[in-house]
């Protein structure tokens, strides 16, 4: 993959909205959705809202990645972590926003834009800050390379990946 | 003839009248009174780049030249930015008006002040009129299928692939990218739905057009399953159905929708002749 602008991830997200009535004859709503990384051209279909959040986030941490090629293993774990720490809040209401913009697409797509600003912004100012104070601790992070942070990041969204299949099959047995 | 078919045609005289004609699907092409104009004439990518921002954004009022320059030339310091505007603009209007007397306005590209915009009273963009083709045949859909189908088609003819593809990294042209074929898939589905009954092969052949666009389209599997059962071929109609279900397990980890399922029900209650 190659990524042109080292600063700016876009992402191009679809949701198409399936209504149908199950056997016993009641509504379902499905949502289906294609998300892309614009810049770097590769996409990835989910029907759960985490896949799309995980497929960002691997596009993200790449970019943090290659944006501290030149920090010191220290400095480029402090940031990955709070990079991570953000993600996390991000994700945590991720579900509620999707169910908000369902009821009230408008101001659902409002408060995504807000969360999203929120989120790119803190990120930018804990980087700093992580750089300015080097408060990090470094022991089992001394000497780690570029490649073994790219190994790292490809195995947790492999893992990310099984476990989100993992989640979908569990799902389909347990409704049989 | 109704109104909406006078409109047809008159959409399809606009193409061959018009001076300057953009090609933005599938590839990206300019002719100039009838004549393709060549890679050398357009000289540097940015005067492209330019011309094409200009069309993606043909739709907002007159573009102020700090939104492009902000979008095109963003690394570049703000003197060093505004020289490289001028000689793309410079660049476009040398390509669309090589014997424009100096000192006279530019005929295609308006200018007000500081702002611009496309004059698209006299260029014709392949975008511009396969969103007028669908939006007639949307408007023909209820009272006259027929005229529907002719707008549809001229749409879809029209639809020679995705938008600019040479830019496909490029976040200013993504929208309108997805906007467009969004919008072409709805047409080619609408139209393979009509075709159905009157004409089951060109019925699969939008279908699989609207395939190549997204294989996981399941509106397109279940046209095509309808149109083999109107052929009377329920192999065919069978194996549509076990491609959905495959491509559908694999991209999103689901089973088709029970309306698909029903048609299948429905595909194999009919014995075979």
């Amino acid at each position: 993959m190659s990524v042109k602008k080292d600063e700016t991830a876009s992402f191009m997200l679809r949701f198409t909205q399936k209504i149908f009535k199950n056997d016993q004859g009641e509504p379902q709503v499905q949502w289906r959705g294609n998300i892309r990384h614009v810049q770097g051209g590769d996409e990835k279909r989910f029907s759960e809202f985490d896949d799309a959040v995980n497929f960002i986030q691997g596009k993200l941490a790449e970019m943090t990645i290659q944006q501290m090629e030149d920090k010191s293993p220290e400095e480029q774990k402090g940031i990955l972590s709070k990079s991570f720490d953000l993600w996390k809040k991000m994700t945590l209401n991720a579900p509620k926003m999707v169910m908000e913009t369902i009821k009230d697409p408008k101001k659902g797509v409002e408060n995504i834009q807000k969360e999203f600003q929120e989120v790119g912004e803190a990120i930018s100012q804990k980087v700093e800050e992580t750089i300015a104070q080097r408060k990090v601790d470094v022991d089992e992070w001394r000497g780690v390379s570029k490649s073994d942070h790219n190994s790292m990041m490809e195995l947790m969204e492999k893992m990310s990946n099984e476990i989100s299949a993992l989640n979908k099959k569990v799902n389909k047995l347990s409704k049989k | 003839m109704s109104k909406i078919e006078n409109q047809i045609v008159d959409l399809i005289a606009q193409k061959k009248s018009a001076d300057i004609h953009v090609q933005t699907l599938g590839n990206f092409q300019i002719w100039r009174d009838g004549e393709k104009v060549s890679a050398k004439e357009w000289g540097r990518d940015k005067t492209i780049q330019l011309f094409q921002f200009l069309v993606t954004a043909r739709h907002r009022h007159s573009l102020h030249k700090e939104q492009i320059v902000d979008r095109l030339w963003e690394d570049a310091d703000g003197k060093t930015a505004d020289q490289n505007f001028k000689v793309a603009l410079h660049g476009i209007n040398k390509v669309l008006e090589p014997n424009r007397p100096s000192r006279t306005e530019p005929k295609y590209i308006l200018r007000q002040g500081i702002t611009y915009q496309l004059n698209l009273e006299k260029i014709w963009i392949d975008t511009e009129a396969v969103e007028k083709f669908i939006a007639l045949g949307n408007q023909a859909l209820g009272d006259a299928p027929d005229v529907a189908i002719k707008a549809y088609q001229e749409a879809i003819e029209l639809y020679g692939g995705i938008y600019l593809p040479n830019r496909l990294y490029e976040d200013w042209s993504s929208e309108e990218r997805e906007r467009l074929q969004i919008l072409s898939l709805g047409a080619m589905i609408t139209l393979s739905e009509l075709l159905v009954e009157k004409n089951p092969m060109e019925s699969i052949r939008f279908a699989q057009k609207a395939l190549l666009i997204d294989h996981a389209w399941e509106d397109a599997y279940r046209v095509q399953m309808e149109a083999y059962l109107q052929k009377g071929n329920r192999p065919m109609a069978i194996k549509t159905y076990q491609q959905c279900e495959k491509v559908l397990e694999e991209e999103f980890g689901i089973e088709p929708l029970p309306e698909t399922q029903q048609l299948l029900s429905k595909i194999k209650g009919i014995k075979a002749v």
